[in-house]
């Protein structure tokens, strides 16, 4: 199907096209002057003075009509420029690179770590429907979908940080900084994948072919892990893909938490500061990766999926 | 034989001692005593918000740190000391001169010149906004041998401390030759000198061994931004910082009672008061606003409603200016207060009903708010609390349109001089008024100002003005906010109720 892939991505142009116009005007509907505000994060000054606020709007962009400014920013965009941060005054795309590139490393180990023990676990809680370990595997898989970030994390920090000194309380850089940001990010879709590989795995088990396999003497551990478990792999997949965005610049609470200097975090301050071309370019960054990953995602689940194969042809 | 699973065992088992007799808590035995050349790190509330620009607020961090340095420096009283500036006399009413101390190099190895100076000036001036301390002074700066001559367009009485704000530090003209905002890694005076800068993360600085003045104890220090608070406890607790600074209560009480661990409290001159309308009913009448001061218990405020975080303030400026109120907390009498409001037409039949705006980006706002709107109702005042975003309050706020607002304010902030808060606020033409005040009596005091060039002599008039606005019942300070830091394992660390310093040459690791 080597169409496929072109198919999926025909549409992406005028997807983005769109998604850069509400990006652009979603941070100006918040009500706040931008002027102001910015002035204030730069000198926070209880009344600014008139003519420096009218200084720093010529200087912002701000004083033309809104559609000259959304054609400015566009044409800027298309030539991979996101212009200059209303705060740092420096340019947007390198500080969003490096936030991505953060929270790109946290998401995909956070994943990775879900998978490694969410799927196993769901995989052995449905090879005895309603046993210990099912029980086990249930009530964990709630507990860890339950438990909010906020919580769970200086939790963490206080066993593993405090109590005992085995890793950094917080901050970023080296593989024991990463240890409990992944493992805080990473408990709620451990738990998601355990319930939905749990589910489907047993679905799998309760099937003709299944028991026409075990008929034919197939040992059981191949009949759950090649044929029962691989199904379930396909909502997992699909799980992870939107994870994966929604994670990216969506853990806002474990960077701030944890001082990892994340997108969520960038994206978070530049919103209460009204940094618009880093609002603007970071949403149009994770817009990208979200219709990316989820083309992505469709694309690897036709690769592991016959019946997902059979129907697209 | 299982030797795998009883190791296991015994590893769980003496995790969960350990947690339970929190035995990472226990340091290594300390001596007290400082040893050369140690490392510190520092965990820092706030993070930059302007990517370390020197033009912006963040140049406070900077100076903290000890990395930049202004031409003047300011003393425990507030008062200009020489910095980078020996010596300062205004030669014309609209013209200084200040010279500069000999032997400075900046941290790129070049000397400090009166060029070098002219040209971080004229940079400043020429922002969009400049720092807050020169604004509005169409500040010119001309070489005059190894001094600079500093114009201003009006006379300026207190020119040298507006070169004290940290904003108009001066930078080596290296950092000037990009295109954005000026570099800070490497272009200060400071005893300590940038080498990494991150405004997300943090920043690290080394001793700068070429420092004109004491030379710094300790070798490296490094500063990381932790703006959450319960984070920032933690990561002091865990180790990984050595300082921290904004501790929130809860933390504050029990560091207290930890070994090893120094916690100490300053005043900061942050005041939450309770603004009242004066340009309308109920509050345009003096008898309502000093009702209100009277029912209002100020001491239970900072002594149970925040639980200690903060000192009853009996006047707008408190202990951490040298001309703060030191007068006792004015009384709680509710039923003077009942009795002034009778006076006033108010009663039982009539009875005062009001809006209490306040908002939760300072935490401690809403419960300010919440116990006040209880001591006035002791004394027949009802008040209807609205909690609202500050960015949507400050419009109706500045119209006047509102009733009684809790707003916390820093009154002084890079310029330690009270003139201008006291103008922008209290004056008839104040552009941040909210109190809707205006009496020729105190605008005349703070008119005056301008002739004044005498620190001493404008502290007083400072007092003064606060002692009027005290009798006049001109809102009614309620609280004055307090800063807690913790140190542990360092010695030399004194924390400045300015803010202004943070890292000096005392400051040292213990063994």
């Amino acid at each position: 199907m080597p169409g496929t892939p072109v198919r999926r991505l025909l549409p992406l142009p005028l997807v983005l096209l769109v998604a850069s116009a509400l990006v652009f005007l979603l941070p100006r509907a918040s009500g706040l002057d931008t002027t102001r505000t910015v002035l204030r994060s730069r000198i926070a000054d209880s009344v600014p003075d008139p003519a420096a606020a009218e200084r720093v709007t010529r200087e912002l962009g701000l004083d033309g009509p809104l559609w000259q400014q959304y054609l400015l920013w566009l044409g800027s965009a298309l030539r991979g420029d996101l212009g200059l941060s209303f705060s740092t005054r420096t340019a947007v795309l390198p500080q969003l690179g490096a936030a991505l590139g953060v929270s790109a490393l946290l998401t995909t180990l956070a994943l990775l770590l879900a998978g490694l023990v969410g799927i196993p676990a769901g995989v052995a809680a449905a090879r005895r429907p309603g046993g210990p370990v099912d029980r086990a595997v249930s009530a964990l898989s709630v507990l860890g979908a339950t438990v909010p970030e906020f919580i769970l994390a200086p939790l963490l920090v206080l066993v593993f940080a405090v109590a005992l000194p085995l890793l950094p309380a917080a901050g970023w850089g080296g593989a024991a900084a990463a240890v409990l940001p992944v493992v805080t990010l990473a408990l709620f879709p451990a738990a998601l994948a355990a319930q939905l590989t749990r589910a489907e795995t047993a679905d799998v088990l309760g099937t003709l072919h299944i028991a026409a396999a075990r008929a034919r003497g197939m040992s059981e551990r191949r009949l759950l892990w090649v044929h029962a478990a691989r199904r379930s792999l396909t909502s997992v997949t699909a799980l992870s893909g939107m994870f994966f965005a929604g994670l990216l610049g969506g853990s806002v609470v474990v960077e701030v938490v944890f001082a990892v200097p994340g997108l969520g975090r960038l994206l978070y301050d530049a919103v209460l500061a009204q940094d618009l071309p880093m609002v603007q370019g970071g949403l149009l960054v994770l817009l990208t990766i979200a219709v990316l990953t989820t083309v992505g995602t469709e694309l690897v689940q036709l690769a592991i999926d016959p019946l997902a194969r059979r129907a697209v042809r | 034989m299982h030797p795998a699973p009883t190791r296991s065992r015994a590893v769980v088992l003496a995790l969960l001692a350990c947690l339970v007799t929190a035995c990472g808590a226990g340091a290594a035995p300390v001596t007290g005593v400082a040893v050369p050349d140690g490392a510190v790190s520092i965990g820092l509330q706030f993070a930059p918000r302007s990517g370390l620009a020197i033009d912006t607020d963040d140049a406070f961090v900077l100076t903290q740190l000890g990395a930049v340095e202004t031409l003047v420096a300011v003393d425990g009283e507030r008062r200009p000391q020489p910095g980078l500036a020996t010596q300062w006399t205004q030669t014309e009413p609209t013209t200084w001169r200040f010279t500069l101390r000999p032997g400075v190099t900046f941290h790129d190895g070049t000397p400090l010149t009166a060029e070098a100076v002219v040209g971080a000036l004229t940079y400043l001036t020429g922002v969009a906004a400049p720092p807050r301390a020169i604004a509005g002074a169409a500040l010119t700066a001309e070489a005059d041998g190894d001094a600079v001559l500093v114009r201003t367009a009006d006379p300026d009485p207190i020119l040298p401390l507006r070169l004290s704000a940290p904003g108009t530090a001066i930078l080596a003209p290296s950092a000037y030759a990009g295109d954005g905002p000026p570099s800070v890694v490497g272009t200060g005076t400071g005893l300590l000198r940038i080498t990494e800068a991150d405004a997300a993360q943090g920043i690290t600085l080394e001793r700068f061994e070429q420092y004109w003045g004491e030379r710094a104890r300790v070798a490296s220090v490094t500063a990381r931004f932790l703006t959450d608070p319960t984070a920032r406890a933690l990561a002091f607790r865990a180790g990984d910082v050595d300082i921290v600074l904004g501790l929130p209560e809860p933390a504050v009480l029990e560091l207290q009672s930890t070994p090893d661990v120094e916690v100490q409290t300053v005043p900061t001159p942050r005041t939450a008061s309770l603004y009242l309308n004066g340009s309308a009913p109920p509050f345009s009448d003096v008898r309502v606003r000093r009702a209100v001061a009277l029912a209002v218990d100020r001491t239970a405020l900072a002594e149970q409603a925040l639980a200690g975080s903060g000192l009853p303030a009996s006047e707008i400026f408190g202990p951490a200016v040298p001309w703060g109120g030191t007068g006792p907390v004015p009384p709680h009498d509710p039923a003077a207060a009942a009795d002034l409001l009778a006076q006033a037409g108010f009663g039982p039949d009539n009875p005062v009903t009001v809006r209490l705006w306040t908002y939760a980006n300072r935490p401690e706002l809403p419960t300010l708010a919440t116990a006040v709107q209880a001591m006035l109702s002791g004394a027949g005042i009802t008040a209807e609390i609205q909690i609202g975003e500050y960015a949507a309050q400050e419009p109706e706020l500045l119209a006047g349109r509102y009733d009684m607002m809790v707003l916390s304010r820093n009154l002084l902030t890079d310029l330690p001089d009270a003139a201008g808060v006291l103008s922008s606020d209290y004056s008839c033409s104040g552009t941040y008024n909210l109190n809707r005040f205006c009496s020729p009596e105190f605008d005349a005091l703070v008119a005056g100002l301008v002739e004044v060039p005498d620190p001493a002599a404008r502290q007083d008039t400072f007092a003064r003005a606060a002692r009027l606005l005290e009798a006049e019942s001109v809102g009614v300070p309620l609280v004055h906010t307090v800063d807690s830091s913790a140190t542990r394992g360092v010695t030399g660390f004194v924390p400045d109720p300015a803010g202004r310093v943070l890292v000096t040459s005392e400051l040292a690791r213990t063994g």
